[in-house]
Order: structure tokens, then sequence, then C-alpha cells
């Protein structure tokens, strides 16, 4: 177990009676800026791709902050460049009531290497 | 022009290809393409646009030849080192195939000069390691209504799509700003360049002679770690500034 998932597990949200777990995987330069390709949250239901953000971000270094995530109106959020993807979709990441228990959603920051 | 029996016998081993044909060949020999930077995606995609008989190539590279280009810029050579790039792509391809013509840019894509490169092509192809590049060229090519193949990689991964104004999202529809934190230096094996430069030049040429499935409304992610293939559906971004006055009328917003 990584030190970045092993820091999610022990703050995992107790506010919420339903929670689902997503699997959430880093594409692209955050993945190489990431401990983990893939993180495991436990999350309210309901809760969109940009509520994601603060949990998987928490213990993060300040590069993959950078890539990931944009403040709107104090909240934390997914990037607007950043790719969201579930079930080899795209889905709008402030849409709540989309991501479903065992769902992995896919973070892609754009490529531009040639 | 028609294809001549010295055409048929280079191509003779494609044109057996199901789809391609005489016919497609043909096609392939009266198109013009724009490869923009010919570096580790656009020096292996120019070289199979070169030996699949394109009939004219339009480079656009600025620079000279580096000791860390030749891990991957495949059209560049040890005794060119401190030369332009262009010259030695230039040099490669006529030796790979004196047929075709080559018209070649010693620039990179600029807003002075990005108009006239894609207005003399069929089929554009972006390779730049810049978004800044990446999106002037985007925007020309919605502009003018030229499809573009965008290819890019990073590390193991690569991406592919191809963009048809008015039929499928745009660059800006996927990246609508210019994401911080991108660095000019990446990590590449040129062999994952090569493959994403591969599947780029196969879907120009499906398109330019008809033939085969595109990647139109798709993302496809390539993971070379894992060698696994993902085609993503990707959208229209309802507030893109550079391609919402092209959408047809079937996916405009109400108003």
């Amino acid at each position: 177990m990584t030190a970045l998932q092993a820091f999610h597990d022990s703050q995992r949200p107790l506010t919420s009676i339903f929670q689902v777990k997503i699997t959430v995987q880093l594409l692209g330069q955050a993945r190489q800026l990431s401990p983990t390709e893939r993180v495991i949250l436990n999350v309210e239901e309901g809760a969109s791709v940009d509520e994601l953000v603060p949990h998987l971000l928490t213990g993060a270094p300040d590069s993959l902050h950078l890539i990931l995530s944009e403040r709107s109106n104090e909240a934390q959020q997914l990037r607007r460049s950043v790719m969201a993807i579930r079930n080899n979709e795209t889905i709008e990441p402030s849409a709540r009531d989309l991501l479903r228990d065992g769902d992995e959603v896919s973070l892609l920051p754009p490529m531009s290497g040639g | 022009m028609e294809l001549t029996d010295r055409d048929r016998a280079i191509y003779e081993w494609q044109i057996w290809v199901n789809g391609l044909g005489d016919s497609g060949q043909k096609k392939l020999k009266n198109s013009t393409a724009l490869v923009t930077r010919v570096g580790g995606l656009g020096g292996p995609l120019a070289q199979s646009l070169a030996a699949a008989g394109l009939g004219k190539l339009i480079l656009a590279h600025g620079g000279n030849t580096k000791h860390s280009d030749l891990n991957r810029q495949i059209l560049q050579t040890h005794d060119q080192l401190g030369k332009p790039r262009i010259e030695s792509c230039r040099r490669r391809l006529v030796e790979l195939n004196p047929q075709i013509e080559i018209e070649t840019c010693g620039e990179n894509v600029t807003e002075e000069n990005v108009g006239g490169l894609v207005s003399g092509a069929d089929l554009v192809f972006d390779c730049a390691p810049l978004f800044e590049e990446r999106l002037l060229l985007n925007r020309e090519c919605v502009r003018q209504q030229k499809p573009l193949v965008d290819a890019a990689m990073f590390e193991m991964e690569g991406q592919l799509t191809t963009i048809i104004p008015g039929r499928t999202p745009c660059l800006a529809c996927l990246y609508p700003e210019i994401p911080p934190g991108w660095k000019r230096e990446f990590p590449v094996i040129g062999a994952v360049s090569a493959t994403m430069a591969n599947l780029a030049a196969l879907e120009g040429l499906k398109l330019l002679a008809g033939f085969g499935e595109l990647l139109t409304n798709t993302l496809l992610i390539f993971d070379a770690r894992s060698m696994d293939f993902r085609k993503i559906a990707i959208q229209h971004r309802p507030d893109c500034p550079v391609c919402g006055s092209c959408r047809p009328p079937s996916i405009q917003e109400p108003s």
C-alpha cells in the first residue's frame, strides 16, 4: 500500500450514512506525479467528480494540485482542461448522482508531447 | 493525376488492402498533408505518409538538430547535429520516396504563418510539443474547415483523435485552456511517439483514401505499460469559443 493510499484510508469521511467506493485512475502527467496510479476513495453517495478532488488531493504534492485542480468560489474542483472519464465516456465533473459504487473514474490531463 | 505503372509497382502491396485499391491510391497521390513539427511524432508520421505515396507533404519544423533529438526524431541524423532540422527531414524523405513533392518551412507554426500553411493542405497533422501551437493550429483548421489529426503523447501514454470541423469536437472543446505545469521537455521513448505517429498516419491515410472508420468524436488512449487501448467518446463543449459557430444544426444548443 502506498503512502498516499494509506493516508486516504485513514481519512475516510464519516459524515454520510451512505457511502460509495470509487476508484480514481490517474493518467498522463498526473500519473507520473502521484505515488500511485489508482486511489480508492470512499465518498458520499451522489458525489460529483469535482467533489472527489479534495479527497483525492489531500496530502498530494503541489505539482499534482496544480495539474488537477482549480478553485471556484473557494471550492476546489477539477481543472477545466482535465478530462473525467467513466466507462469510456467523458462525464461532466460537476454533475452529481452519476457515480455508482464500484465505478472507476480516469482523470486525464492534456498531453502535448511530440 | 492518374496512377502510373511505376506507381502501381511501388504501391502494389498496399493497393491489395481492402478498401484502398487503385482508387484510394490515386486519392493519396492527389492529396497534400501538412505536418507541423517533424520530431518524435511528426518524423515517423511523415515517413509513413511518404512511403504510402502521398502526393505532397508540407513540413513545418524550426530549430537545429540536438543530441537530445536523436532518441526519437528518426529523420534526424548524427551528421546533421547543429544544422537545421528541416533540411534533414527533407533529405531523408526524398531518399525514401523521390516521387513525392516536399515543401518545407523552417519555422514552427506561428500566428503569421499558420494561415498559409493550412490553406495549402487537404489534411493537417498536429504534432507540436506546445499547447500554444496546437490550439493555434486547431483554431485555423476550424476557420478553414480543414480536417485535423491530433496525436500527442507523454511518457508511456499516447492519445489520438480526428477532428472534422462541424462534425466533431475540436481541440479547444477538449482543452479549453492551456494547462499549467506542462513542460517543453517531457519523458519520451521513441517507440511510444512512433507508435502514436503511425496510428495518426493510418487515420490520415484512411481519411484521404476514403476507407475504414475514423476516430471522429472519439479519443484513443494508448497505455504502453499495459498495452491497453481505450476508445473514449468525446463531446462538443457547449461554450467552445473556437468551434461553437460551425457545429451542425442537429447538435446546436437550443436558443
